[in-house]
């Protein structure tokens, strides 16, 4: 709170106060009245003035001072009346239970969308859920009556199962409470998991992989990381090349205090320009525009689950020649303990 | 002949319940479903299987306190299969007993895998048997088929092939088996090298005095006699 700004905002009060004193001091010499009785008065006038302007100034100034720089300051904003003291003056008390009613609505109605967002998502779930049901017997049909059905039956089925499971992850990778264990897994035992689930499509479209050095133990979560891994190598598949021997390289560097899973392919690449923003979400680039239809999601919840599982994930490319994408595991001591 | 493994489906949706009866019938088990959810536990001990297949969500008791309970009288395998993917399910899971877990949509190959996997288990603890094949002794951990004092070098890809065939002799072992066991074991083969694979085999056996060892039947797979 400014002084200059405080006194220009009271200027009506302050030339009345000069125009009273000054009339009061005239009618007093009018009056022939004893002048030191006259200058008496001027003295404790201004005194009287001064004190009633420093006074407001000071008990408003210190709760208008503390409401801005604790509003700076917090990164939740609407907090700030939790941390101020009740102001001692009627303008300030007015104001403090307006912002708290304001304030106590805000939070009502953000509480309702919140609420509605929560009952949606366990519906999402639920229904996945329930959707598996129908898909798991489709799966195990095409499987039983493997002779009757064309493969492209399965094909398509597990892209459609991809598909749900994708938006099970999507609903799990944004509420950081979510459930999931982290324990040590064998990255051999994850990968070969993934690999036997895409091994028809990876067979059908003749795609060499190739996995070495992956008997590593990690410290991740099982399920996560296969539907990470599940969601790389399909990457991998769906943007090959068709004029080269496709292929796919999953290796790992063990280093001192981290290992580095990478899972390669030879395909189409992605633009140098599109790199930086290939996590963010909805984000197609010109891969998903120009060939495959994509639904700029894969990545992004990738990325999302790898933060909360405490990795890091990184992409390298050079378009039409090759795509690395690598994932750290920190080692922890402590936890062999 | 070994007897057939007999395997409980404990599953209260109809349609993947009849599939997983079809797909453990053509895998060569005995599928029993479960048909009384109010009595579960009696009806598993009454069946006597050598392995469960048992659903979170079922009628009557659930599948973990079905677990809790069925521990108290019975150390059958149970392998747990639910839709969700929850870990406090499967920590619970775990701790009651279950041998392994398994969420939905299951893999079918992934699946058999790991009713394989632990009926193997259980079915070789304690007696280390050591197989052989005609008077040929398998040893599988070295790669190496001996007669006496001959014997014949496989490679670790041969070797899986020839034991996965050897497990089911005499009966047809479709190439997806095949290549699914040799991933499975880390060797991410092509068709290609599955049939070169097959072919050496098929040559060393014959070098060895072995012909027509393993026989091709068209469409369907191969058949070790």
């Amino acid at each position: 709170m400014k002084l200059n700004r405080y006194l220009k905002d009271r200027w009506i009060e302050l030339i009345a106060y000069i125009i009273f004193g000054v009339l009061i001091c005239f009618l007093m010499l009018a009056f022939a009245v004893n002048d030191e009785l006259v200058w008496l008065f001027a003295v404790l006038y201004i005194m009287l003035v001064l004190f009633n302007l420093i006074w407001d100034f000071t008990r408003k100034r210190s709760f208008y001072d503390s409401l801005i720089s604790h509003t700076e300051q917090l990164d939740k904003k609407y907090l700030v009346l939790e941390t101020l003291e009740q102001p001692q003056f009627y303008e300030g008390e007015l104001l403090y239970q307006n912002i708290y009613d304001v304030n106590k609505s805000m939070c009502e109605h953000v509480k309702e969308y919140q609420e509605s967002l929560n009952d949606f998502k366990d519906y999402l779930e639920m229904w996945v859920h329930e959707a598996k049901l129908p898909i798991a017997s489709l799966l195990l049909m095409c499987h039983n009556n493997k002779d009757m059905m064309d493969k492209r039956f399965a094909e398509q089925l597990r892209r459609l199962d991809a598909y749900t499971e994708q938006v099970l992850y999507y609903v799990r990778c944004e509420h950081a409470e979510s459930d999931y264990l982290i324990k040590e897994n064998m990255l051999n035992k994850l990968v070969a998991k993934v690999a036997i689930q895409n091994k028809d499509d990876l067979l059908e479209n003749n795609i060499d992989i190739r996995v070495e050095n992956v008997k590593l133990p990690v410290m991740t979560d099982g399920k996560w990381m296969e539907f990470i891994l599940n969601q790389l190598v399909s990457n991998s598949m769906k943007y090959r090349r068709a004029d080269v021997q496709s292929q796919i390289r999953i290796y790992a560097e063990d280093l001192a205090d981290r290992t580095v899973l990478h899972v390669w392919d030879n395909g189409r690449g992605i633009v140098a320009s599109d790199i930086s923003r290939i996590f963010e979400k909805s984000f197609t680039g010109e891969n998903g525009r120009t060939h495959v239809k994509s639904t700029g999601m894969g990545l992004y919840i990738v990325k999302q689950l790898c933060r909360n599982l405490g990795h890091t994930v990184e992409i390298a490319s050079v378009q039409g020649e090759w795509t690395d994408v690598s994932i750290t595991f920190a080692k922890n001591d402590f936890l062999k303990m | 002949m070994e007897q057939m493994k007999r395997i409980l489906i404990v599953e209260d949706d109809e349609g993947v319940r009849r599939e997983l009866e079809a797909l453990l019938q053509n895998a060569g088990y005995e599928a029993i479903v479960l048909q009384d959810f109010m009595n579960s536990k009696a009806e598993i001990l009454r069946v006597n299987p050598d392995l469960v297949l048992l659903d979170i969500n079922i009628p009557g008791l659930n599948g973990e306190m079905l677990l809790h309970e069925l521990r108290k009288d019975s150390q059958v395998p149970v392998i747990m299969v639910t839709s969700k993917t929850s870990e406090v399910d499967e920590v619970l899971s775990m701790s009651y007993g279950a041998d392994d877990y398994i969420t939905k949509p299951y893999n079918p190959t992934l699946l058999l895998l790991r009713v394989g996997a632990i009926l193997k288990r259980v079915g070789s603890a304690g007696v280390a048997q050591s197989q052989t094949y005609r008077d040929l002794k398998v040893n599988a951990a070295k790669g190496i088929l001996a007669r006496g004092e001959e014997e014949l070098f496989l490679t670790k890809n041969e070797m899986i092939i020839f034991q996965h065939l050897l497990d089911k002799r005499n009966s047809i072992v479709s190439r997806d088996d095949l290549m699914t066991d040799l991933w499975d074991n880390d060797e991410f083969v092509n068709d290609n090298t599955l049939t070169v694979n097959i072919s050496r085999l098929r040559a060393k056996l014959a070098d060895f005095g072995y012909e027509d060892a393993i026989e091709t039947r068209k469409k369907q797979g191969y058949i070790l006699i």
